[in-house]
């Protein structure tokens, strides 16, 4: 058990720049996700910390020791590979003892401490088959057990989900969170899905082109991204944005969505352009309530969930978000600037077409520079 | 699976048999050679089984010739070739195969053009580079030899087995306490088995095969010669004893037929299944 530091780590193929400027401290205990697009180095990331990759610049520690220059060995580090890596010339019993044995332990201690993790994982029964011989489910719990049997001081995740279907995976979810939670070893997982890192996580890192983009909590990212690209890669259905100019009025930064006047949480001497870029998140998004001041907008698509619904309706003419913005790669990033979505828990039926009143609340609307597409 | 036809079926075994009644008929008539008199070998038509089976011919050629040092010397220099080049080949092709090196494709492909030297032009400067090591009627100079035309090949076949194993495999070794190493021995060798069983067979024949080094660099006594050099000597300027030269060749082939079945069970590939996923 340990705290993990990155010092400015960077690392560098040729001319190529896959991790720049990376610092990043996880406290003993924590549950890190680094989450991003693919090809953001999350992965480079975390191959330097287990000693997989070198580093180009900086330094690593892990419980306050520098272990930058040492091999995968010595860092006191155990990982769980996205295809499990289990060697299929050994049992279930020989694959989960292996670091053991490499460690010279005795053949009895060995063999007590597959056993306690084998009860831990369900795989008692598995124990003298060999990996083919398994589920994906049960080759996936080896591949934790030959983790936990180390008692290493950080755990490495890369991507351990998502081999599996998606309800075993949901399932797993959870039963790795009340595993991590139940051995208090630091853990850094890295997956490409903001869900699992939203679910998992009590420290996010998101990452794009090798350069950090926030850390923080679920919560914190989720309610005040740093930045465009994090507004749009967390949360599901991801934020709407919109153009919008800027004005004030009795001292108060004031948009417009349509012909609605959305007054603006943001000090206005903040907002120095005459326009801006806005978010607000599907849920926040208030349809029907007429005694809020609103738009009136006609939905083009109703996705019904039973009683969760997502509306889909044009956003407003000339305030699309069009071109380089910096939220490719974000769950859906086939989005479409031209659509907005309301995401309802209601038992009213809605209809294709049907115009219905949509109001943006003060306070939900977040605000990004439209050049830096920093938050505002 | 569906079910064969009668014609598929008729069609798959028929092929069967005539490809293996191609590959068998040689050995057949080697058999049928060792064991008919010497004056039925001509006898036109032919007979396929001769009246009277000559058995004695294998006890007389052990008698008359020391085939069993024969024998032994060629042992020696096919596992000493398969070990020295299995060796080399799977440090380099495990190299080329895991490390981006400066160059590596080219270097790749230069030791893949030594193979396409042949082997009768290498002799030459081989006997000159033996003579000056002092070599020259030793069995190392064959195994050196035969090493020089193995070796790359081994490489190159390892090299595209290495390629098929996850590097994830050796990288959780690595993590588990391996050294490098230890993750090769360890974790990678035993998955490449059938890889490392067709390049042993492949190592092993071409050695066991070998007639011109051996002809060459072990000339000077008899009690180093192999069995291909062995067998060669048994024809005569005016008789040659074919009958004697046959029983020498099918008892030649015999260990490699039990190399073969020993390696078989590697051969059958598949174990790598259940790595991932």
């Amino acid at each position: 058990m340990a705290n993990i530091r990155f010092n400015n780590v960077q690392k560098s193929y040729g001319p190529f720049e896959a991790i720049r400027n990376f610092d990043l401290s996880v406290e003993d205990g924590d549950f890190c996700v680094f989450v991003g697009p693919s090809g953001c180095g999350k992965s480079t990331a975390l191959k330097m910390l287990a000693g997989l990759e070198a580093t180009s610049g900086g330094t690593i520690e892990i419980g306050g020791r520098d272990v930058t220059d040492l091999g995968p060995g010595k860092r006191d580090i155990a990982m769980v590979f996205q295809n499990y890596a289990l060697y299929p010339h050994m049992t279930v019993r020989a694959n989960i003892g292996f670091g053991l044995k490499m460690r010279n332990m005795d053949k009895a201690q060995i063999n007590a401490k597959v056993e306690e993790a084998a009860a831990m994982l369900e795989l008692t029964d598995y124990l003298d088959r060999r990996p083919r011989a398994l589920s994906g489910g049960q080759r996936q719990r080896v591949a934790l057990g030959r983790a936990i049997v180390r008692e290493p001081s950080a755990f490495l995740m890369d991507e351990p989900l998502s081999n599996l279907d998606a309800k075993l995976r949901v399932q797993t979810r959870s039963e790795i969170v009340k595993l991590q939670k139940r051995l208090g070893v630091t853990t850094i997982y890295v997956t490409h899905d903001q869900v699992e890192a939203l679910t998992m996580a009590t420290k996010i890192v998101v990452m794009r082109g090798g350069v950090i983009q926030q850390i923080g909590t679920p919560e914190a990212l989720f309610e005040t991204p740093a930045n465009l690209f994090v507004a749009g890669f967390i949360g599901s259905p991801g934020m709407n944005f919109f153009r919008g100019p800027v004005e004030v009025e009795n001292g108060r930064a004031v948009t417009r969505f349509g012909d609605q006047k959305v007054t603006l949480n943001v000090a206005p001497e903040k907002l120095s352009g005459t326009h801006a870029i806005f978010g607000i998140r599907p849920e926040h998004m208030v349809v029907g309530d007429t005694t809020m001041p609103g738009a009136p907008v006609a939905l083009s698509l109703v996705e019904s969930l039973g009683t969760e619904k997502i509306l889909h309706f044009p956003t407003p003419k000339g305030q699309a978000l069009e071109g380089d913005t910096g939220i490719e790669g974000s769950d859906d990033a086939e989005r479409d600037a031209q659509t907005m979505l309301a995401r309802v828990i209601d038992d009213r039926r809605y209809r294709d077409g049907e115009t219905v009143h949509v109001a943006l609340p003060e306070g939900k609307v977040h605000v990004f520079d439209p050049d830096s597409h920093a938050a505002l | 699976m569906q079910k064969r036809s009668f014609l598929g079926s008729f069609g798959l075994y028929g092929t069967v048999i005539v490809v293996c009644g191609l590959l068998l008929f040689p050995i057949y008539w080697m058999v049928l050679t060792a064991l008919s008199p010497r004056t039925q070998l001509r006898s036109y038509p032919p007979k396929f089984w001769p009246e009277d089976p000559q058995w004695n011919v294998f006890s007389d050629l052990l008698a008359a010739q020391p085939f069993g040092l024969w024998m032994w010397n060629t042992v020696l220099i096919a596992v000493a070739t398969m070990i020295l080049s299995l060796t080399i080949g799977v440090l380099a092709a495990y190299a080329l195969s895991r490390h981006r090196l400066r160059g590596g494709q080219g270097l790749g492909l230069f030791i893949l053009t030594s193979k396409m030297l042949p082997a009768t032009l290498l002799v030459i400067p081989l006997f000159a580079i033996f003579k000056s090591l002092g070599l020259v009627g030793s069995l190392w100079s064959v195994v050196i030899a035969q090493s020089t035309l193995i070796v790359p090949f081994a490489t190159w076949m390892l090299k595209g087995y290495f390629d098929t194993i996850p590097a994830e495999l050796e990288q959780a070794a690595l993590v588990d306490g391996c050294s490098p190493l230890a993750a090769l021995v360890r974790v990678v060798l035993p998955v490449a088995a059938p890889g490392l069983a067709a390049t042993s067979l492949y190592a092993f024949v071409i050695s066991w095969s070998d007639f011109l080094y051996a002809r060459t660099f072990l000339t000077t006594s008899e009690s180093k010669w192999t069995l291909n050099v062995g067998i060669a000597t048994l024809k005569g300027e005016f008789v040659t004893d074919w009958n004697t030269i046959m029983a020498a060749s099918l008892m030649a082939a015999l260990p490699i037929i039990g190399v073969y079945l020993f390696l078989e069970r590697y051969l059958v590939g598949g174990l790598s299944a259940g790595a991932e996923k």
